[in-house]
């Protein structure tokens, strides 16, 4: 016990860096007050969106009442608690259990392989619980004071939030487990890997969904029957719903009403859990630790021959193309990076495409559609304007490029490159990606509504143009703070508050200028709006432009 | 060809300082060995002089330009190997060494047989086409150094080199040091092995806590100590 107790803190600590922190508090204060400011900003400026959620929560908590559905509360916010906790959770489990480096030196040590892997698992849980109390205890308390529940209530519910995270954390990482060992055939490269677990995770989840589905429509096809059904039995959506998520329905049988059932109820999810726990623990043994004492094997590349060495050399290029081209191979070749910054550009339209695929569209609704473009295109316009920057934004590859390097970023401080090579080559690496993106949005658009030149060349154009200043501000940011400490690459793209700080930034300063520019040109003159958006970033630019290589040679001697 | 002047650094606000007001003078076609025990402050000078670290106070001048003031220019005057080269683990040899010479500049022709002989000297032609993340830590110093040596630097920066290289790469690399003295230019290299310092050093400094304690030739620093003894124990004597 002690021995896990003792893992747990040093994987939460690797993977938050809270000896660093705690080192530069007497070491480095200048350090320590840049990690610190974000630290207390960031949740301060959640504190409306959390007030928004808990309002929320409590209308839809009023307006369930009214239709005297109550019972599915719960249960709805128990699915978005799972949801999000399976969403976040491959990437943080993919990362603990497989990019993270300290398991090679810890399997040598000895330490019970068990041990290893629930001090894994419970470093990962422990964040789950603070999500858990921020998503999930809200609609506990709403639901416990409005139905006036009591002291066993209050105990049930606390006994269901410590269950609550574990039942798909440890199936999720289980599934995970089990698609990885069977992915890595030898020689099999990282990349494909990493693809292949978020088919299989994908696969079962539409599985799943599509299982539900269709026991769903079984049991209400007629839509005035479900109507009925609605108001008369208040049970009905809650079995709905819990076809998709069978969970959810013990959730519900516990604490929905108090009675003695419930703790009979409340005993089963709590042996659940602990069986789903158990599973995790012996498949970890079984396939995971296996895994990892095979090794992994890099795929080599093949012998060159002199004349083949002459041709890969024989071509000289420019600074920027080397910063670029160097920028871009890592962020292509690293699964985490691909992830985190490309793979949105490629799943976000696609969804789209596939969402608006299930809406059924008549011709006269394209007719409609048409019509409304043909008479304001720049509503159109500043839409997918709006939508090519979120490319920008999102993915926020400029934030993360110097951190993206880690320790190997000596290299590209010590070369001689000049300032100006490094922000384009590196600003490049991102609008490339965006423009992947904006191709992919425009594929998909033109099925709707072919666009006109005119449009297609604005959009496009000042789409690229008003991401820039955030592009470039991201970089600001990864140049004044980069995180280059880390020994998974997990750290360098999601622990890094250069992100976040880009994407609230970037959103509030777009939201406000696309706001400005669109009425603008609505009501008084299309150009003027489209001016008004092109001088404004183009003075951004310039600035941020100026700012980044003025300072950038001086920063990059003060990195560590 | 590099010239310290009074540099001082301190890491973060700790009380003690990493480099102490240290100066001295390397000077064309020397090799100059930095030496002294761990923790002395030799990567610290050195990440100084190679523009990864600023200093708190002092300057440092090579081949006539100030690297605080033209960052840039000073860049390109020297090339430099770390002690322990992390380099990009997805990037394979052969695109780094591609990458140093756009960086560096350097014509076709020359890089091309330049990388040619050096691949061939520190015998890792057949990984050239690996991810560098399957090399080992010899052959990653062995990579940084022919990435080091293609644009042949007026300044050659090396942190503890022999450290991690086989015998026969060590024996290359010092013939290459020699060579390259001998055209007129510079080595400057730290090591806290004293018989390298000893037989292959023009001059030598000795650092310790953050302080230069002697700066010489052998024979200098010998009759400083007044004695025939060998490096070691006037190292020793001195360190103490
Ligand atoms: N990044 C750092 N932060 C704080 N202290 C450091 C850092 N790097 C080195 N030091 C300290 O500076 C001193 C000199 O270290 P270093 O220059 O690496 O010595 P050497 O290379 O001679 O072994 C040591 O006391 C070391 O603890
Ligand atoms: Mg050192």
């Amino acid at each position: 016990m002690k021995e896990i107790m003792g893992l747990t803190k040093l994987f939460i600590n690797e993977s938050w860096g809270f000896s660093k922190f705690l080192y530069n508090r007497t070491n480095n204060k200048k350090a320590f007050y840049k990690q610190l400011v974000p630290m207390i900003i960031v949740p301060i400026a959640l504190i409306p969106a959390f007030f928004m959620y808990v309002s929320f929560n409590i209308a839809l908590y009023a307006g369930l009442r009214m239709i005297n559905q109550t019972s599915v509360f719960l249960s709805v916010g128990y699915i978005l608690t799972i949801a999000l906790i399976i969403i976040f959770g491959i990437m943080v489990i993919l990362s603990e259990f497989y990019f993270s480096k300290n398991i090679e030196e810890l399997i040598p040590l000895p330490i019970l392989p068990r041990n290893i892997i629930i001090a894994k698992f419970l470093s990962i849980l422990v964040f789950e619980y603070v999500f858990t109390a921020v998503i999930f205890v809200p609609s506990l308390i709403i639901y416990g004071v409005g139905e006036g529940m009591g002291v066993v209530y209050a105990f049930l519910s606390l006994l269901m939030f410590i269950t609550v995270p574990i039942l798909p954390l440890a199936l999720l990482t289980v599934l995970i487990m089990i698609i990885m060992q069977s992915a890595s055939v030898k020689g099999r490269q990282d990349m494909l890997r990493i693809i292949f677990a978020f088919l299989g995770i994908a696969l079962i989840m539409s599985v799943q969904i599509w299982f539900g589905n269709q026991m769903g429509n079984a049991d209400n096809v007629d839509s005035q029957m479900l109507m009925n059904n609605l108001l008369v039995n208040n049970e009905s959506l809650l079995n709905t719903i819990g076809y998709f998520v069978p969970t959810s329905l013990l959730l519900a049988w516990t604490l929905n009403q108090i009675t003695l059932m419930s703790l009979a109820w409340a005993a089963s999810s709590v042996v659940i859990t602990i069986i789903a726990f158990a599973l995790m623990v012996l498949v970890g043994k079984r396939v995971y630790i296996k895994s990892i004492v095979r090794g992994k094997t890099i795929k080599k590349g093949k012998r060159l021959s002199q004349i083949e060495t002459q041709k890969a050399l024989g071509k000289k290029s420019h600074g920027v193309m080397a910063i670029f081209s160097m920028d871009l191979r890592l962020l292509l070749r690293t699964p985490i990076y691909f992830f985190n910054n490309v793979s949105v550009v490629i799943i976000v339209p696609a969804c789209l495409l596939i969402s608006l695929s299930f809406i059924k569209l008549t011709p006269e609704d394209f007719n409609s559609i048409q019509n409304f473009y043909t008479e304001m295109p720049i509503l159109v316009n500043f839409m997918l304007i709006a939508f090519f920057i979120f490319f920008g934004a999102t993915t926020a590859t400029t934030a993360t490029t110097f951190s993206r390097e880690g320790k190997a970023s000596w290299l590209t401080r010590m070369i001689p490159v000049s300032s100006k090579d490094q922000i384009i080559g590196r600003t490049g690496t991102a609008v490339i990606i965006e423009s992947l993106g904006i191709a992919f949005t425009l594929i998909g658009v033109f099925f709707y509504l072919p666009l006109t030149l005119l449009s297609l060349v604005l959009t496009v154009a000042l789409g690229i143009l008003g991401s820039l200043p955030i592009l470039l501000f991201g970089l600001f940011m990864d140049m004044n703070r980069p995180l280059l400490d880390w020994n998974n690459p997990q750290k360098a793209v999601k622990n890094n508050m250069n992100v976040v700080i880009t994407l609230f930034v970037g959103m509030a300063y777009i939201g406000l200028l696309l706001a400005v520019s669109g009425l603008l040109g609505y009501f008084i003159n299309p150009w003027l709006g489209y001016g008004l958006f092109s001088v404004i970033s183009g003075i951004m630019i310039f600035i941020f432009y100026k700012i980044i290589d003025k300072r950038l040679a001086v920063k990059l001697l003060n990195f560590e | 060809m590099l010239k310290l002047e009074q540099v001082s650094k301190t890491y973060g606000n700790k009380s003690e300082k990493a480099v102490d007001n240290i100066s001295f003078q390397v000077y064309p076609g020397e090799i100059f060995g930095f030496v002294g025990p761990n923790g002395a402050g030799k990567t610290t000078t050195i990440k100084m002089i190679v523009s990864l670290l600023a200093p708190n106070s002092g300057k440092i001048i090579i081949n006539g330009i100030d690297n605080q003031e033209n960052i840039l220019e000073a860049k390109k005057q020297f090339s430099y190997v770390p002690d322990n080269p992390e380099l990009f683990e997805k990037i394979k040899g052969i695109e780094y060494l591609k990458f140093m010479a756009d960086v560096y500049e350097v014509p076709i022709t020359e890089r091309q047989q330049l990388i040619e002989k050096y691949l061939a000297v520190f015998e890792i032609k057949e990984a050239v086409n690996d991810p560098i993340g399957s090399y080992s830590h010899g052959m990653k110093q062995k990579l940084a150094l022919v990435g080091a040596l293609i644009h042949d630097p007026q300044l050659f920066v090396l942190d503890e080199p022999m450290v991690g290289l086989d015998p026969k790469a060590s024996f290359e690399l010092k013939k290459i040091m020699r060579e390259h003295c001998d055209r007129g230019r510079s080595v400057f290299f730290s090591t806290h092995v004293l018989d390298v310092a000893e037989k292959i050093c023009d001059r030598i400094a000795i650092i310790k806590k953050g302080k230069i304690i002697e700066v010489g030739t052998m024979v200098e620093i010998r009759e400083k100590a007044g004695s025939q003894e060998s490096l070691e124990n006037i190292f020793l004597e001195l360190t103490e």
